[in-house]
């Protein structure tokens, strides 16, 4: 099982585009999760001092990834915190997904972190996931 | 000429482009672009594709333009104006910008440069210090929900009630820092924890908080700038750039979704996802915009309790009080926002998204301070350059629904300026160049780089020879903080 992610040079001129692709759904959620903890704070300067469990269910993948990315938004500005990692699970079931996930991090602190884009949202800017085979792909622009 | 187009652009003056409804299925008016041929050509194919959408969007009036400053955005481009009939058209979060009231404010000092050069350090410390940038940081001014509500419904005022700022302040505020119309019923409770923390926060991006002189030479309408409180002589002003944060995006951001299912039902289709509308009589569209006011009043107060932070500074480093250091709000202005205003046409719901309302002397909206002057306009540079302070015109409100630039406008992505340039090394050039920086993040100081921005004197240049704008001084900076 594999991830991996990039970010885009050209998509989005003001903001940031990555891309992130897995060779499951799931691998796929977590590089775009992994893809997304990096624009924010640099992941391995942050402590593990803060967690949250999140449950997530919807129809299809693209909602379900898009509610996901901007739950760690959420977090990031009602907790106050940064990510260091955040391990999931991914299944499909009755029509629908579900993920469970756990958010890793502690609050800000700009002495002792890698601090770097404070993301305001996630966009459907060119937001598209497709699977070609086992890989799966997916575009993502945030708004900083 | 080469344009990042392959539709037909006419000159209809030395300023203004004209696309015409024929380049496009479904525009209902042409597009207008305001440039120099030289900016005009720079612009990226997102300003032509996505002005030429927004003059397709129903009930929209005269022109769909846009600003020298324009480039690729959400749906409009930043820089986008457009005005819809306000019974039959639509409103867009797309339009207004997800930082709903992203603004600019300006402060005035009795301070010269000879007396803040010595302490800059200092100074930019102490302003560091006091009003927090960055991800995820926490205001100084904590609220409990209720109080959110009521910064929500009564803006800079709640600022001044509670003692973050002087009553003669609210005069020099947009709307007098309080737009009405505003309800917290329409607002989440996703948007309510987002920006319970968010109040005298100045975010990251292209946020700052800038230190800046205004010099005699640098000085263009003397009489002008001394009814607004410049003076020039190395005077010093502070410049702030920042919204109404995460509150403001969630609301965007929730009503997308809920203007998508809209749609359907108002049988309203669009060009791109992120145009995304409804009716503004619509239910949908009377409670976006009541979510969206009770943000721009957030944005109002998040600015102001900015600077009672910044007088705070001040007044520490130079161990006398903000009113004694003459630390006057010069103005307020909004750069992201959508208003009901009365034109030639009747009542339009104005979207200016990047674009700066610009009234002229003429205008019955100005509070009396302006009715001599104009409007002001304040339009911030890269942190490189000066930035400028500027009037509307009588022609504005004739040609633009009111409305002008609001910055330089980026011509290089983020990645793309981070590749070339490391934050230390901004940071080492313009402390030699005499402008002392702090950041946050360095990676965050990188992608803002003067070279990933448009001259914006040019920009400058462009309004004032189209006659929407008129510049009243221009703004060198000596200090500068970045989330």
């Amino acid at each position: 099982m594999s991830y991996a992610f990039r970010f885009l040079d050209d998509i989005a001129i003001a903001d940031i585009a990555f891309e992130a692709e897995g060779d499951s759904a799931e691998e796929l959620f977590v590089g775009a999760t992994r893809a997304l903890l990096e624009v924010l704070a640099n992941p391995v300067t942050i402590a593990d001092t803060w967690q949250r469990q999140v449950l997530k269910r919807e129809g299809n993948l693209d909602d379900l990834l898009i509610e996901w990315l901007s739950e760690i938004v959420y977090w990031k500005d009602a907790a106050g915190v940064v990510f260091r990692d955040a391990p999931l699970t991914l299944r499909g079931e009755n029509g629908g997904w579900t993920m469970k996930a756990t958010l890793i991090g502690a609050p800000v602190d700009g002495e002792r972190q890698e601090l770097r884009n404070d993301v305001k949202g996630v966009t459907k800017h060119r937001y598209r996931m497709e699977r070609n085979g086992a890989m799966w792909k997916v575009t993502v622009v945030v708004d900083v | 000429m080469r344009l990042n187009t392959d539709m037909r652009v006419n000159r209809i003056a030395d300023e203004v482009w004209e696309i015409p409804v024929s380049e496009k299925p479904g525009m209902l008016v042409p597009a207008r672009v305001y440039a120099t041929q030289t900016i005009l050509q720079s612009m990226d194919r997102g300003v032509f594709d996505q002005v030429t959408n927004v003059a397709c969007l129903p009930g929209i009036q005269r022109y769909a333009l846009c600003m020298p400053d324009g480039h690729w955005g959400y749906g409009f481009p930043i820089g986008g104006v457009a005005a819809f009939d306000a019974q039959q058209g639509i409103i867009s979060p797309g339009g207004v910008g997800y930082d709903v009231n992203c603004g600019m404010r300006l402060i005035r000092t009795d301070l010269s440069l000879m007396d803040v050069q010595p302490r800059l350090e200092r100074l930019m410390t102490e302003l560091f210090r006091r009003v927090p940038a960055g991800v995820g940081a926490a205001g100084a001014v904590r609220l409990d929900r209720s109080e959110l509500t009521r910064v929500m419904l009564k803006g800079a005022r709640w600022c001044v009630e509670q003692g973050y700022g002087w009553h003669q302040d609210l005069a020099r505020i947009e709307e007098g820092g309080c737009i009405s119309g505003a309800d917290p019923s329409t607002v989440s409770d996703q948007a309510l924890g987002r920006g319970i923390n968010q109040l005298g926060t100045l975010g990251s991006g292209n946020h700052y908080l800038e230190v800046q002189v205004a010099s005699n030479e640098r000085i263009f309408d003397a009489a002008t700038a001394t009814a607004l409180g410049i003076t020039g002589q190395d005077q010093i002003v502070v410049m702030v750039h920042c919204g109404s944060r995460g509150f403001g995006h969630q609301i965007a951001s929730d009503y997308l979704k809920i203007f998508e299912k809209a749609m359907r039902r108002y049988n309203i289709t669009v060009n791109d996802q992120q145009l995304a509308c409804a009716p503004f009589r619509s239910p949908e569209g009377q409670d976006y915009f009541a979510a969206m006011n009770g943000a721009a009043n957030m944005a109002f107060a998040n600015r102001q309790v900015i600077t009672h932070s910044i007088r705070e500074a001040f007044a520490d480093v130079f161990a006398t009080s903000a009113e004694e250091l003459g630390m006057q709000l010069v103005y307020d202005v909004a750069h992201n926002i959508a208003k009901v205003e009365r034109y030639a046409e009747g009542e339009l719901l104005v979207h200016r998204k990047g674009a700066t309302r610009a009234f002229g002397p003429s205008s019955a909206e100005l509070a009396p301070e302006f009715r001599q002057t104009g409007q002001p306009v304040i339009c911030g540079g890269s942190m490189e350059t000066g930035s400028y302070l500027l009037v509307g015109t009588d022609r504005a409100v004739q040609e633009t629904f009111g409305s002008t630039m609001h910055g330089s406008g980026r011509t290089m992505s983020r990645a793309q300026a981070k590749k070339q340039v490391r934050g230390e090394q901004v940071q080492r050039l313009m402390k030699e160049r005499g402008i002392m920086v702090k950041a946050v993040s360095m990676s965050g100081l990188a992608e803002e780089a003067g070279f990933a921005y448009k001259n914006i004197s040019e920009v400058v240049e462009t309004v004032e020879g189209a006659g929407i704008t008129r510049k009243v001084a221009e703004l060198r900076p000596i200090g500068n903080i970045k989330g």
